[in-house]
C-alpha cells in the first residue's frame, strides 16, 4: 500500500513529466493557450497513459524481457528451464509499445469525437498526434527501464504521470490566459514566452526535487573526505583485479 | 524648491528624447509632478503604485534595521565580544560594534541590489520608451533580507539581473509577472551557487573564512541543527520570537515581522486572507507531522525524526515561514486574485513549505519554493474559483426565471 501512494507522488511532483523530464512538450505548448482545451488533451493523456502503460507491462513481462517466452512451454516460474530462456525480444520494444499506443489514441479520438464533438474540434490535429506524445511513450519505457514490479504498480504509474502532465497543461493554460494582454516584447510572443514560463514553473516544481527519494546522495557536502574516497577506489580495483584472476584461472 | 525646479527644467530639456523617462523618474519619486490637472474632478486616491510601494519598504525598515545589528551580533557572539542577550532592548544588542560589523555587511548587499536592479530597469524603460515602473522598489529591498550575509556581491548581482530580465520585464514589467521576482532572485542563487545558500557555514559573517581554524565561527541555523537531530542547540523560545538567531538577514526577528503584518494589513497592501491561511496551512501540517510521531510511525533512529519531533507551532518561530507569509505570499501580482482563491493558496503555502522542511532533506527550508510553486498555480485556482461562481451564479439566476 505505502509504495502505491509513494509512486503516486512521486509520478505526480518528483518525476513530473514535463517539468523534470520536459516530455510531450509539442502538444503541451501547442495546446496550452485555453484552459478548458487544455483541460481535454489533459484527461485524454491521463487516459491514454493509464491504459497503455499496463498493457506494455504485459507486453514486456509475456514476450520482451530476456527469458520473458519461458510461458510458452510452462516455465514461467523457473525461466531457466525452458527453452525458450535465450530468447531477448526487447529489441521490438519501440514497435510493439507504439502499436498499442497508436490502437488506444485511435479509440479516444472515435469516444472523443462521438461525445463531444466541440472538444473533437478545438483539439484538432494534436488529439491524433498524442500517438506520437513523447510523455506516452516515455511512460511506457520509463515502466519498463525502471523495472516496475507489479501490474497495479504499472496502471498506478500511467495514471498518476498523466495526472502529473495534467496538472502542468493545466497550470500553463491559465497563466497564458493571464497573460494575454500583458505587453510582452515582440520577439517573445508565442511561443518563446511560453519557453520561459515553463523553465520558471519547472523552477517551482524543484520543491520536489530529492524529496521521497532520500536526498542523501543529492546533498552538496563541504567536507568530503577526498583520501578516504581514493582508498576505496584502490580497494575496488585490487578486488576486481583479483576477481578477474579467480575468473581466468 | 530648488532641486524641484532644477529637476522639472532637466525634465523639459530631455523630453521627447530617449533619456526622457530616467529624468522622469527621478522628478516623480522625489516630487509631485509640476503639471498637473486644474479643472474638472478626478478620482482622487493617495495609494498609486509608487505610495503602495514606499509602504511595504516602511513595513521592512525594521527587519532591515534589525538584520544589521544581527549581523554583527551573531559575530560578536561567537567571538565573544559581547554575551547573550536576555531581552528586547538590551545593550548587548543594540551596541555600536553589532552596529557597525552588521552595517558594512548588509549596506552593500542593499545597495547593489537596488543598484543593479533599477539599473536594468531604467535601461529597459529607455529601450521601450515607457515610464520607469515602480516594481522593482520592494523587490530591491526584500532580495537582501532573504539571502545569507556572506553572500558574494556578484553573484547577488548576477542573480538579480537574471531575477529582473526573465522573471519580469520580459512579461512586460511591473504586474505581469507570474513569479514573485525576489523570490525567482532567490531561487536562482539558490539553484546556481548552493554552497553559499546553504549548510552551515554560511548564516553568520566570518564562518566561511574560518573554516577548520580553532576559533571557527559556526553557521548552523535551528533548521540546520534540528535537521541533524541534534535538537534546538541552545537557541531558547524567546531568542527565536526576539530573533537573536542566525538566519537570512531579515527573517530572523518574528516580533518585528508581526509588526511589519499590522502595518501592511492596516493600509490594506497585505492581505490578511494569505497571511492567516498561510499560517493555518502550517499549523495543519504540523499538527499531522506531531501526530505520526505519536502514532509511533516513526522513532528517533529516523532522519526526519527531528524535525517531525517539533511541537506544531514551534514551526512558525524557526526559518522563515512567517517572514514568507507576510512579505512573499501577500505580492498583489503573483498571489490569487480571488478571495476564495486566495484561502486555498495560502494554505497550500503553509502546508507545502512545512512538508519540504521535514520531508526534503536536499532543502533545508522550504517556504521560498512553496510560495514559487503555489505561484505556478495561483492563476489556475483563480481560473477555477471564477467558473464556479459563474456556474453558481446561472443556477441562481435558472431558479429565480424558472
Amino acid at each position: 500500500m505505502l509504495e502505491h501512494v509513494e509512486l503516486f507522488f512521486k509520478s505526480i511532483f518528483v518525476d513530473n513529466m514535463v517539468f523534470a523530464y520536459f516530455l510531450g512538450m509539442c502538444s503541451y505548448l501547442a495546446v496550452s493557450k485555453k484552459v478548458s482545451t487544455a483541460v481535454g488533451l489533459g484527461a485524454a493523456v491521463i487516459f491514454v497513459l493509464t491504459v497503455t502503460v499496463p498493457l506494455n507491462w504485459f507486453l514486456d513481462q509475456y514476450i520482451l524481457q530476456p527469458g520473458a517466452l519461458a510461458w510458452l512451454d510452462g516455465n514461467r516460474a523457473t525461466p531457466e528451464l525452458s527453452a525458450y530462456a535465450d530468447y531477448d525480444l526487447s529489441f521490438l520494444s519501440f514497435i510493439l509499445f507504439i502499436a498499442t499506443i497508436a490502437t488506444m489514441v485511435q479509440l479516444v479520438e472515435i469516444i472523443v469525437e462521438k461525445f463531444s464533438p466541440s472538444l473533437y474540434n478545438s483539439l484538432g490535429i494534436f488529439l491524433p498526434l498524442i500517438a506520437v506524445n513523447c510523455a506516452i511513450l516515455g511512460g511506457s519505457l520509463f515502466m519498463q527501464s525502471r523495472e516496475i514490479e507489479t501490474a497495479g504498480l504499472a496502471l498506478n504509474y500511467g495514471f498518476s504521470s498523466g495526472i502529473g502532465w495534467f496538472l502542468a497543461i493545466v497550470a500553463i493554460a491559465a497563466i497564458r490566459e493571464k497573460i494575454r494582454y500583458s505587453n510582452v516584447p515582440a520577439p517573445l510572443r508565442g511561443l518563446g514566452i511560453t519557453f520561459i514560463i515553463t523553465g520558471l514553473m519547472a523552477i517551482g516544481f524543484m520543491s520536489f526535487g530529492g524529496m521521497l527519494t532520500g536526498g542523501d546522495d543529492a546533498a552538496p557536502s563541504l567536507e568530503g573526505q577526498p583520501e578516504k574516497v581514493g582508498l576505496q577506489l584502490e580497494e575496488s580495483i585490487e578486488t576486481e583485479t583479483a576477481q578477474a584472476a579467480v575468473i581466468s584461472e | 524648491m530648488g532641486l524641484k525646479q532644477s529637476l522639472h527644467k532637466m525634465k523639459m530639456k530631455y523630453e521627447g528624447t530617449k533619456m526622457a523617462p530616467a529624468f522622469n523618474a527621478i522628478h516623480t519619486f522625489l516630487y509631485l509632478p509640476n503639471e498637473t490637472t486644474h479643472n474638472g474632478t478626478h478620482v482622487k486616491v493617495a495609494d498609486d503604485l509608487k505610495r503602495t510601494m514606499n509602504m511595504v519598504i516602511m513595513a521592512l525598515v525594521p527587519c532591515l534595521l534589525f538584520g544589521i545589528f544581527n549581523a554583527g551580533y551573531q559575530y560578536n557572539l561567537q567571538t565573544g565580544e559581547v554575551t547573550k542577550a536576555l531581552s528586547f532592548f538590551s545593550t548587548e544588542f543594540w551596541n555600536f560594534s553589532n552596529f557597525s560589523i552588521g552595517a558594512w555587511k548588509v549596506l552593500p548587499l542593499v545597495i547593489v541590489s537596488y543598484g543593479v536592479g533599477l539599473l536594468v530597469e531604467f535601461i529597459f524603460a529607455v529601450i521601450k520608451g515607457h515610464e520607469v515602473e515602480e516594481g522593482y522598489l520592494v523587490t530591491g529591498m526584500l532580495v537582501p533580507l532573504i539571502v545569507p550575509v556572506d553572500i558574494p556581491l556578484w553573484m547577488l548581482s548576477v542573480a538579480v539581473v537574471f531575477g529582473v530580465v526573465i522573471g519580469k520585464e520580459v512579461f512586460g514589467g511591473t504586474g505581469m509577472n507570474i513569479l514573485n521576482p525576489a523570490l525567482t532572485i532567490r531561487a536562482f542563487l539558490f539553484f546556481a551557487y548552493p554552497t553559499w545558500m546553504s549548510g552551515d557555514k554560511v548564516w553568520v559573517t566570518g564562518a566561511v573564512d574560518t573554516v577548520g581554524q580553532p576559533d571557527a565561527i559556526s553557521g548552523e541555523t535551528i533548521l540546520g541543527s534540528l535537521a541533524q537531530n541534534k535538537g534546538f542547540a541552545d537557541w531558547s523560545m524567546m531568542d527565536q520570537f526576539l530573533g537573536f538567531i542566525p538566519g537570512s538577514v531579515g527573517e530572523t526577528s518574528k516580533l518585528l515581522i508581526i509588526v511589519g503584518a499590522l502595518i501592511l494589513i492596516l493600509s490594506k497592501i497585505g492581505s490578511w486572507r494569505i497571511i492567516l491561511s498561510t499560517l493555518v496551512g502550517a499549523l495543519s501540517m504540523g499538527l499531522i507531522f506531531n501526530g505520526v510521531v505519536e502514532m509511533g510511525w516513526i522513532d528517533e533512529s529516523s532522519k526526519f525524526f527531528g524535525l517531525m519531533n517539533v511541537v506544531f507551532w514551534q514551526h512558525l518561530f524557526i526559518g522563515s515561514i512567517l517572514f514568507g507569509a507576510v512579505y512573499m505570499a501577500t505580492d498583489p501580482v503573483t498571489a490569487s486574485q480571488t478571495n476564495k482563491g486566495k484561502w486555498i493558496y495560502g494554505f497550500l503555502i503553509g502546508f507545502i513549505s512545512i512538508m519540504i522542511r521535514v520531508f526534503n532533506p536536499a532543502y533545508p527550508e522550504g517556504v521560498f519554493l512553496a510560495i514559487l510553486l503555489m505561484n505556478v498555480f495561483a492563476p489556475t485556482i483563480d481560473h477555477y474559483v471564477v467558473e464556479g461562481n459563474i456556474k453558481k451564479r446561472a443556477k441562481r439566476l435558472k431558479v429565480k426565471t424558472a
